[in-house]
């Protein structure tokens, strides 16, 4: 009978490069017994989810990166980025852009909104690439555990917003830098940039459908191909600044945040101004 | 009848449920410990029916309806007492979900409640060890994948007597913590996938076509009878009271589980599951609810094992034995 992580495997080692699948077979998770993590992750899916991502992230979107250096190696970090574009297409390629560019590879556990585990299909492919739902226990677990988490603390309203709030900040909350101070995790600020741009949002239809909060109006049917830049800032070692009784210490959660917000906003507008078009 | 290392010896150890498969397999481990003195098997099969062990000498087997009180209070402050009976493991409980009504609540919340409020005026019994079972905790979208011990409990108001009477039981062991003279040990146990113990999921796949939700696969985390036992032989020593969650060997997704217990999965819409389900249950007999299961069918749900680990000593060995590769 044919199993779907065989599948998986049979897509992976047929569509990967020799150098890439030998490369993977390196990826630091931990396997509760039976090839899967608790949370769902399996390498097989990871080496999948790069086979469909790659000609997103090398052909469609010909994503440009820098700052690699930033990611740490090993251990507990929290990458914070900036979300957008109606479709969270961004995290996939944060996602991609990580695994291909940490040695050994690091899978960026994407810490998604209640609502995407309840998406069928879609929240149990994401789940076997790592993601996990937004809850605290999920993020503490994994941080304990020493993984590298992706979280956008704009949220749905960052994803969410309208066109012509392009590249600004929408209300960035403080959650992240809470448990990387409480379990000892630098912050690594990430700006992407091109997202905006993907598939302008000029309003939305407030139903709900297969969990998702609303349905978006966007000028386009699908994202453009416009040109990613993603740019990952220097740590922000909040793990070391403060102790870890300051996670409860709204004012200085807020001070820390209001660093990282600023480091973000930072490297979006260092990517817009690096940028010399929207599709180059 | 001391062993030769320095485990303390427990003169005796009253173990309730002895007609389903855990408290059976638990005496035999007790009766395998030299440093257990007797062990006071109770249950409701007549003698000549039950337990099919020969140590005579250090096993005393008591038909007991607990549900009468009185005979739980001549049990223990009889035979129990005369014993020096210093650990009680109430293992007892209504396995079928579909059983309902007073008498099961009798013998799920009633019985532990009046077992509890015995041994704390007991002059012998020193700590009360309550089976409980992971599907006290509420499974869903928003809740952390990985369940510690603070995990919010199902409390959801159409669970079943099935459920609600275990979160009620072992609610009570729980806040009697403290307030008791007793050391109490509540153990969070997860589903073993093994005949008579009462498993939803060992009833699913009894079907040779196991039918999922479409598009989700959660994971899951399923023990083996050994393992379960295990950490109860641990909470008999337990150096501190607590609640403890004991996770199974086996964490694996559903879809996995299905395969690996030799039976063909398919997915079909989750509104279908339920009234294709009762049909089962009206047709075939079977005891497994799709609307009990509905939420860990969708959402994965995996018991945290940290605190039995670090306090208890607990770790999983054994996989479930499963007849697939």
């Amino acid at each position: 009978m044919p199993s779907i992580p065989s599948v998986a495997q049979l897509l992976a080692a047929a569509l990967l490069p020799e150098a890439e699948k030998k490369r993977l077979e390196r990826l630091l998770y931990s396997d509760a017994g039976h090839g899967y993590d608790p949370f769902g992750l399996h390498p097989d899916y990871v080496a999948f989810g790069e086979v469909l991502t790659a000609p997103l992230y090398d052909r469609y979107f010909r994503v440009k990166s820098k700052g690699h250096e930033h990611i740490p190696k090993k251990g507990a970090a929290v990458l914070a980025a900036n979300h957008s574009g109606a479709v969270p297409v961004d995290g996939m390629m944060i996602w991609t852009d990580v695994l291909r560019n940490t040695e050994p590879p690091r899978v960026a556990r994407a810490v998604a909104d209640h609502f995407v585990p309840m998406i069928p299909m879609i929240g149990t492919l994401f789940a076997r690439g790592g993601m996990v739902g937004g809850s605290r226990g999920n993020a503490r677990t994994l941080l304990e555990n020493g993984e590298l988490l992706m979280i956008f603390p704009e949220g749905v309203p960052g994803i969410a917003k309208h066109f012509k709030d392009r590249y600004r900040l929408q209300d960035w909350r403080v959650g992240h830098v809470e448990l990387a101070i409480r379990h000892g995790a630098p912050v690594v600020p990430v700006g992407v940039v091109g997202a905006e741009e993907q598939m302008p949002q000029i309003g939305r239809i407030p139903i709900q459908v297969a969990g998702l909060p609303f349905i978006p109006i966007t000028l386009t049917p699908l994202p453009l191909p416009v040109r990613y830049h993603i740019l990952y800032g220097p740590p922000i070692p909040v793990h070391e600044e403060y102790r870890p009784d300051h996670a409860d210490d709204p004012s200085a959660v807020r001070e820390a945040a209001a660093r990282v917000k600023a480091a973000v906003q930072a490297l979006v507008d260092q990517g817009l101004s690096e940028r010399t078009g929207i599709f180059s | 009848m001391r062993g030769p290392d320095t485990t303390p010896f427990i003169k005796g150890v009253l173990v309730t449920g002895t007609d389903a498969p855990v408290g059976e397999l638990l005496v035999r481990a007790l009766l395998n410990d030299p440093n257990i003195g007797h062990v006071l098997a109770v249950g409701v099969r007549r003698p000549e029916e039950a337990l099919p062990i020969s140590h005579a000498t250090r096993l005393t087997y008591l038909q007991v309806n607990l549900t009468r009180e009185r005979q739980v209070h001549d049990l223990l402050f009889g035979p129990a007492r005369d014993l020096g009976v210093e650990v009680v493991v109430h293992t007892a409980m209504a396995r079928s979900a579909m059983a309902e009504g007073g008498g099961v609540h009798a013998l799920n919340v009633d019985a532990t409640r009046a077992l509890l409020q015995l041994c704390e005026r007991h002059p012998t019994i020193k700590r009360f060890v309550l089976k409980s079972y992971a599907e006290v905790y509420a499974v869903q979208h928003d809740l952390p994948v990985l369940i510690a011990e603070d995990h919010p409990l199902n409390l959801h108001p159409n669970a079943p007597q099935y459920v609600r009477d275990r979160v009620e039981a072992d609610l009570h062991a729980c806040v009697r913590m403290g307030l008791s003279p007793l050391q109490i040990v509540v153990l969070r146990c997860a589903e073993s996938l093994a005949p008579g113990t009462g498993s939803q999921l060992f009833d699913y796949l009894e079907s040779p076509v196991c039918l999922r939700p479409a598009g989700y696969d959660p994971m899951i985390n399923v023990a083996s009878l050994r393992d379960i036992v295990r950490a109860l032989e641990c909470a008999v020593r337990a150096p501190q009271q607590g609640v403890f969650n004991v996770p199974g060997f086996d964490t694996l997704p559903l879809a996995l589980a299905i395969r690996k217990w030799g039976r063909l999965g398919l997915a079909l819409p989750s509104s279908w599951l339920t009234p294709l389900y009762r049909w089962r249950r009206r047709l075939r007999g079977h005891d497994f609810r799709y609307g009990m299961n509905r939420r860990r069918f969708h959402y994965s749900g995996v018991l945290d094992g940290r605190r039995a680990r670090d306090v208890l000593g607990y770790l999983p060995e054994r996989p479930v034995d499963w007849p697939a590769p």
